[in-house]
């Protein structure tokens, strides 16, 4: 497994690349710009870029895709079915995403967006703005913060304590640490 | 563990599904000899390794190249890590009880769940760290930069900030009781801290 984080300049977002070190196939986990370290990453390591997955559409998520999608040929996957005004392939919770040999399971984490989606592989999740580093994403509604709480409970913190966390915005966690000292679930 | 991205195989030992520690053949529970592996690390050459529940206790690891390894659960009690290299290494659960990480770089480094009780972080650049639930009694993060660091539920009592930049920093519940917050920069999120005896 290739992996490698970026840190853009939209909203300080975080946009992921995973690679398949058998094939080189490559996934783009979110994108809030264009931005040429991503390519370089891809380059460097000879990846050939098959997928973005949007974990939901908001601008500091989306930004970049017009670029990527001008520069490869890709298949965008989102919750909603649609990133940054671009179609895109629905994507539900228990859907697999193939990435070469690497396989993830799409988990339902609604909250923040009604359609926001997470992505688990074998060691590491991708949470966009669902869970953070000690915090959660922001609901426009009691409602939503709760069901927010429970997809996270639910989907998330089932998943291995030593399970990486790589959320969208800020640092990394793991499971074990949310579970056990996210002061929104502690 | 499964896939990685880290520099790691499976550990040999029969019937472990750990990951074997880089550099070696085991992980560290099935390591014959701790100390022949500790030797043979080289400071410079650790980026990207899987050192999970190492032994490093006293160990010097000055300027050490650790960025983005594996540490989790690892004991590091007094060890020099001044000037190391940690960005975005994974230090969870990790004892770091009285190790000196002067000016080391830590940002996007994951502290959740560390002890750092009277670690030495002073001038380290801890921004977008990630420190959620660790316990720091009178640690010293005196001239730090923890920029839109998360130190949400930590135990920070009697740890010392001053001259720190803690600009978005998110002390959500964090204890800081008897804290020394003098000459703090930038506004801070400290919404249900305990600031009972902390000093501003």
């Amino acid at each position: 497994m290739i992996f490698g984080s970026f840190l853009l300049d939209a909203n300080e977002s975080n946009a992921f690349v995973l690679g398949c070190e058998e094939t080189r196939e490559a996934l783009l986990v979110d994108v809030g710009d264009a931005d040429p370290r991503i390519e370089e990453f891809l380059e460097q390591h000879g990846l050939r870029l098959t997928t973005v997955f949007i974990t939901h559409d908001h601008y500091d998520h989306t930004g970049g895709l017009d670029h990527v999608l001008r520069e490869h040929d890709v298949e965008v996957l989102s919750g909603r079915g649609a990133a940054g005004g671009r179609n895109a392939r629905r994507v539900r919770h228990g859907d697999e995403v193939r990435i070469g040999q690497l396989t993830g399971a799409v988990l339902a984490t609604p909250g923040h967006t009604p359609d926001s989606v997470s992505l688990a592989f074998p060691g590491l999740v991708f949470t966009g703005d669902a869970l953070f580093a000690g915090s959660v994403g922001g609901t426009t509604s009691s409602a939503n913060a709760r069901q927010e709480i429970e997809h996270i409970r639910k989907h998330i913190f089932a998943l291995p304590d030593e399970c990486e966390i790589h959320p969208g915005h800020g640092p990394a966690s793991t499971v074990g640490v949310e579970r056990q000292h996210n002061p929104f679930f502690v | 563990m499964g896939s990685t991205h880290y520099h790691a195989e499976q550990c040999s030992a029969a019937g472990c599904d750990k990951n074997a520690l880089t550099g070696a053949a085991r992980c560290w529970e099935h390591l014959d000899d701790h100390g022949a592996f500790v030797a043979s690390l080289d400071p410079q050459r650790l980026a990207g390794a899987w050192l999970v529940g190492v032994d490093l206790s006293g160990a010097d690891l000055k300027g050490a190249n650790l960025a983005g390894a594996r540490l989790s659960g690892a004991t590091l009690v007094s060890a020099e890590l001044v000037e190391a290299d940690l960005r975005r290494a994974f230090l969870d659960g990790a004892d770091l009880r009285g190790a000196n990480l002067f000016g080391a770089n830590l940002e996007f480094a994951v502290l959740g769940g560390t002890d750092v009780s009277e670690a030495i972080f002073r001038g380290a650049d801890l921004r977008r760290a990630n420190l959620v639930g660790a316990r720091g009694h009178h640690a010293d993060f005196s001239d730090t930069d923890l920029y839109y660091a998360r130190p949400g539920n930590a135990d920070f009592e009697g740890a010392n900030f001053s001259g720190a930049n803690i600009m978005r920093t998110i002390f959500r519940r964090a204890n800081l009781k008897d804290a020394i917050l003098t000459g703090t920069t930038g506004a801070a999120n400290f919404e249900n801290a305990n600031l009972e005896g902390a000093r501003r």
